[in-house]
C-alpha cells in the first residue's frame, strides 16, 4: 500500500488525499449525529445568546441551544439529505443514460428532457417540486433528488453512444458477443468511474441546495436543526451583534461541501483517459 | 419595499424634520388591513379606525366614553340601546353625520359577511335626526363592544369602492395608499375634537427591517420592534414596552379521540381529554422562563384570556406549581411510569401528544420547544410540530395547539369557551364543553349593565365548584402575554397608553389625536 502510494501519480495521491478527507468528514458527522438525540441540543432560558466558550465551542442561539451540537445535527442532516438526493439523481441519470444509447426515440426523448430541465433555472425547478410534494423532509429529498440529473445524464448519455459506436464493439460483436457481454466488459469500465465522479460531484450541489430550501422556508420544520434553517434564523441575531450563530454553521456547510467537490473533481480528473490512471 | 424607494423615502422624509416644530410623523408599526379602510369589513376591529369615529371610544383605562355619542341607554327589556348623537360631526367631505348613516352602518354591518359579526342586531333605525334605536334579537351586554368598534360610513357615498376611499368622521382624512408601501393621512378639517399639531402621519409598511433602518436613520418617529431587539434603541429614540392582553397559550382537544367533523378532521385526542395531563401541563411550565425564551422578557406571565381586565377572575389560579406538583397531579390520576422509560402512561396510554405551533411564528416556536422542555421531567412527551396556518386548521380539533388571542371586549371569552362555538372557526376548536359555564356566559351577556356581566363573566372562570380556568377544566394552558415593543422618538409624548390587545401596531395609533411634540 506504502509503495502503491509513493509510486502512485500526483492524480492518484489527490484522490486519496481528499477522499479520505471528504469520507472522514461525512463519517464523523453522521456517527456524530447518530450519538446526539435527533430533535436537537435543548432549549435553556439561562443559557441564551452565550458567545463561543470552553463550554459552548460555537456558543448558544436565542432560544439558549448549544450551537456546536446544533451545527453537527444539521449538517448531518444536509449529509444524508445530499446522499439520498445523489442516490436519486444518479439512478436517474444512469437509467436515462443507457436508455438514450440504446434507443434512437428514447435518445430523442431523454435530449428532450435534459434540455427542459436544464432550461428552467435550478432553484425554482426544486421549488416547484418541493411545494408540490406537500414541503418538509420529503418535498425537500424529492425536490433535491429529481433536478440534479440533467448533467450527468448528458455525460453519461455521450459516453454511452461513443462507445457503443466504436471499433472493438462492433468487432466483439462480429465476433458473436452478446449485448450483456459487451455492457458488462466494455460499456461498464468506461461508465462507471463517469457514474462515482458524477455522485461525487451532485453531493455538494444537492447539500447546498437542501440548505436554500430551508432557507426559504420550504424544507424542514423550523425547530428541527438544518443549516438553512439556522442560517435564516441567524439574520436577526446578526442585527444584535451575535456573529457566533452564523459563522460557525456557515463555515461548516462550505467546508463539507468544498472537501466534497474536491474528491468528486480529484475523482473526475482520475477517471479521464487523457489525465488518469483510473 | 425595495431599497431605492425606501432610501428616497428616507430622504425626503427626514429633510423636513430641521424645519418644522411638529413635523409630519413617520410610523412603521405594520398593520396594514389586507381589505382596506371599511368599517363594515372589519376594519378598526383591534386598535381604531383613524378614518371614521365611532359611537363611543375606549379610554385609555379601557372604560368606555362617549365619541359621537353624547347619550346612550338600554331599555328595560334590554333589547333596545337609544343613542343621542352630537349635532357638530361631520364627514371629511364636508357633509354632516346623521342618525341615518348610523342606522345605515349597523343594518350593513349585520348584512356583511366581513369580520364584523352583528348577527344579534335585529335593526337599527334613526328615530330622528341625532338619535338611533338599536333593537337586538336576545339581550347581549357585548354590543358595547360594537359600539365602541364599529366606524360610521355615510349613508351618500358608501359604495363598493369605499374600502379604497374612506370617508369618515373620524381625526384623520387618507390622502394616499399605496398598497405595501405606504398610507399617508392629514388631518380632519371637519373632525369635532381639538386640533392635531401633525401636518401629515406617513405609515410604513413592509419588511420588519426596513422599519429598524427607517428609525436609524431618524426617518421614523415610532417603530414597531420584534422584542428579542427592542432594547437597542437608536440615538434620539427610547424603548416603550406597552402591557398587552395579546396573549399565548395552549390550546386543548377536549373530547377523546374519534369523530369527524363536517370537513374530515378528526376530532378528540385521548391523552389532552384528560384533565390531569391538562393540569399538570399548567403546573409544570415556568412561565418566567417561556419570557425569556419567547420575548427575550418582555411581557407578563399569563394564566386567562384577560390577564388584569376587569372580568378575569384572579381566583382560578392553581395553588400548587411546579414540577413536583405535576407529578403529584399525574400520579393521583393514575399516570406513571412502569416501564421506567421516563414516560408516564395509563391504561396502555403514553402521556404523549403533538404540539403545533404556526412554523411561521418565532414566538410561538420558542414556547412550544420551551413547554415540550418543561414536560420532559414530569413524564409528558409533548412533540414539538411547525406547521401552515391551512394544516393547522385541519389538525386543531386533535392536537394542542399554540395559539393567541386578546381583546378588550369580554366577548372573546363568551366565543373562547362558549359550546355554541364548539368547532366553529378558530374559537373553540378543542370543543370545550361545560353547561354551568354556558349558563355563566350566558347570564353575562343578558346582564342589565356592562358592570352588572362582571361576577357572571368572572364565575364562567371559575365559580367555586368549576369554570374554564386552571381550577376548573383547564381548558387551556394560557402562558404569557405578550408585551409591544416600540422606539418612540424623544421628542414626541404619547400621553395615556392602553393596555393593548392582540395585534402589534395598529393598536398604538388609538392616541393618535392627542399626541404632543415636545421638542423646538
Amino acid at each position: 500500500m506504502i509503495a502503491a502510494l509513493t509510486l502512485a501519480s500526483p492524480v492518484r495521491r489527490d484522490l486519496l488525499i481528499r477522499g479520505g478527507l471528504a469520507l472522514g468528514l461525512v463519517a464523523v458527522l453522521l456517527l456524530a449525529a447518530l450519538a446526539l438525540p435527533p430533535e436537537g441540543p435543548p432549549v435553556s432560558a439561562l443559557s441564551r445568546n452565550l458567545g463561543p466558550s470552553l463550554a459552548h465551542p460555537f456558543g448558544t442561539d436565542s432560544l439558549g441551544r448549544d450551537m456546536a451540537l446544533r451545527t453537527a445535527l444539521a449538517l448531518a442532516t444536509s449529509i444524508k439529505v445530499g446522499l439520498f438526493a445523489a442516490v436519486l439523481s444518479t439512478a436517474v441519470a444512469v437509467v436515462f443514460g443507457l436508455a438514450a444509447a440504446s434507443h434512437r426515440l428514447a435518445d430523442r426523448l431523454v435530449g428532450v428532457a435534459t434540455e427542459l430541465a436544464l432550461g428552467l433555472p435550478h432553484f425554482v425547478l426544486i421549488l416547484l417540486i418541493a411545494y408540490a410534494a406537500g414541503g418538509g423532509m420529503a418535498g425537500v429529498i424529492l425536490g433535491v433528488g429529481l433536478t440534479h440529473w440533467p448533467r450527468l445524464t448528458r455525460v453519461l448519455r455521450l459516453e454511452a453512444q461513443t462507445v457503443a459506436a466504436s471499433d472493438y464493439v462492433a468487432v466483439s460483436r462480429g465476433l458473436g458477443r452478446g449485448p450483456v457481454w459487451i455492457a458488462r466488459h466494455h460499456l461498464a469500465p468506461h461508465l462507471l468511474p463517469q457514474i462515482v465522479a458524477g455522485f461525487v460531484l451532485i453531493f455538494p450541489h444537492a447539500v447546498l441546495h437542501e440548505a436554500g430550501l430551508s432557507f426559504v422556508g420550504l424544507g424542514i420544520p423550523p425547530h428541527l436543526p438544518s443549516i438553512g434553517v439556522i442560517l435564516a434564523d441567524s439574520l436577526r441575531a446578526l442585527m444584535a451583534g451575535h456573529w457566533w450563530v452564523a459563522v460557525f454553521p456557515g463555515t461548516g456547510l462550505m467546508l463539507v461541501a468544498l472537501t466534497v467537490e474536491r474528491f468528486g473533481e480529484a475523482l473526475r480528473r482520475a477517471a479521464d483517459p487523457t489525465e488518469g490512471v483510473a | 419595499m425595495r431599497p431605492l424607494s425606501f432610501l428616497a423615502l428616507a430622504v425626503s422624509l427626514s429633510l423636513p424634520l430641521a424645519v418644522e416644530a411638529a413635523p409630519p410623523l413617520v410610523l412603521a408599526v405594520g398593520g396594514e388591513p389586507e381589505t382596506g379602510f371599511d368599517p363594515i369589513m372589519g376594519w378598526g376591529r383591534y386598535g381604531n379606525p383613524l378614518f371614521q369615529a365611532t359611537l363611543l371610544r375606549r379610554a385609555a383605562d379601557l372604560s368606555l366614553a362617549g365619541d359621537l355619542a353624547t347619550g346612550w341607554s338600554l331599555s328595560d327589556d334590554r333589547l333596545t340601546w337609544t343613542v343621542t348623537l352630537r349635532d357638530d360631526a361631520r364627514f371629511s367631505d364636508g357633509t354632516p353625520l346623521t342618525a341615518e348613516d348610523v342606522a345605515f352602518t349597523f343594518n350593513a354591518a349585520r348584512d356583511g359577511d366581513g369580520l364584523t359579526d352583528l348577527k344579534v342586531l335585529k335593526e337599527a333605525r334613526a328615530t330622528g335626526p341625532l338619535t338611533v334605536e338599536l333593537e337586538l334579537r336576545h339581550p347581549q351586554i357585548t354590543f358595547t363592544g360594537d359600539l365602541a368598534t364599529l366606524g360610521i360610513v355615510p349613508k351618500a357615498s358608501y359604495g363598493p369602492d369605499y374600502a379604497r376611499h374612506p370617508v369618515g368622521a373620524g381625526p384623520f382624512r387618507l390622502v394616499e395608499w399605496r398598497e405595501g408601501e405606504q398610507l399617508i393621512v392629514a388631518p380632519n378639517p371637519y373632525w369635532y375634537g381639538p386640533d392635531i399639531p401633525f401636518p401629515r402621519v406617513t405609515f410604513v409598511f413592509g419588511a420588519e427591517a426596513a422599519g429598524l433602518a427607517l428609525a436609524r436613520t431618524g426617518a421614523a418617529q415610532i417603530v414597531a420592534v420584534p422584542p428579542a431587539e427592542a432594547d437597542a434603541a437608536p440615538e434620539g429614540m427610547q424603548v416603550l414596552h406597552v402591557p398587552s392582553v395579546d396573549n399565548r397559550g395552549v390550546m386543548f382537544p377536549m373530547r377523546p379521540a374519534g369523530g369527524r367533523t363536517a370537513e374530515g378532521a378528526p376530532i378528540g385526542n385521548d391523552v389532552t381529554a384528560d384533565r390531569a395531563i391538562r393540569v399538570a401541563v399548567d403546573q409544570a411550565v415556568d412561565r418566567t422562563a417561556l419570557l425569556a425564551l419567547a420575548v427575550n422578557g418582555h411581557g407578563a406571565p399569563a394564566h386567562g384570556p384577560a390577564d388584569g381586565l376587569p372580568w378575569d377572575n384572579p381566583e382560578d389560579r392553581l395553588t400548587e406549581t411546579g414540577p413536583d406538583a405535576a407529578r403529584a397531579t399525574l400520579a393521583a390520576a393514575g399516570w406513571t411510569d412502569a416501564d421506567g422509560d421516563g414516560l408516564r402512561e395509563k391504561d396502555g396510554l403514553e402521556a404523549e401528544f403533538r404540539l403545533v405551533y404556526p412554523a411561521s411564528d418565532s414566538v410561538r416556536q420558542a414556547l412550544a420547544l420551551g413547554v415540550a422542555e418543561a414536560l420532559k421531567p414530569v413524564g409528558i412527551r409533548a412533540i414539538p410540530d411547525g406547521r401552515s396556518w391551512d394544516e393547522i386548521g385541519r389538525l386543531m380539533h386533535s392536537e394542542p395547539v399554540v395559539f393567541g388571542w386578546g381583546s378588550h371586549d369580554p366577548s372573546e371569552v363568551f366565543n373562547l369557551y362558549d359550546s355554541g362555538f364548539a368547532g366553529r372557526g378558530w374559537y373553540n376548536p378543542g370543543f370545550y364543553e361545560n353547561p354551568a359555564v354556558d349558563a355563566h356566559l350566558a347570564a353575562a351577556e343578558a346582564a342589565e349593565t356592562f358592570e352588572a356581566s362582571l361576577p357572571e363573566w368572572r364565575a364562567a372562570q371559575w365559580d367555586g365548584t368549576t369554570g374554564f380556568g386552571a381550577k376548573g377544566d383547564a381548558a387551556w394552558a394560557w402562558l404569557i402575554n405578550i408585551d409591544h415593543s416600540y422606539w418612540v422618538s424623544d421628542c414626541l409624548d404619547l400621553g395615556p397608553i392602553q393596555t393593548e390587545p392582540h395585534g402589534h401596531g395598529w393598536p398604538i395609533t388609538q392616541g393618535l389625536p392627542g399626541w404632543r411634540w415636545t421638542c423646538e
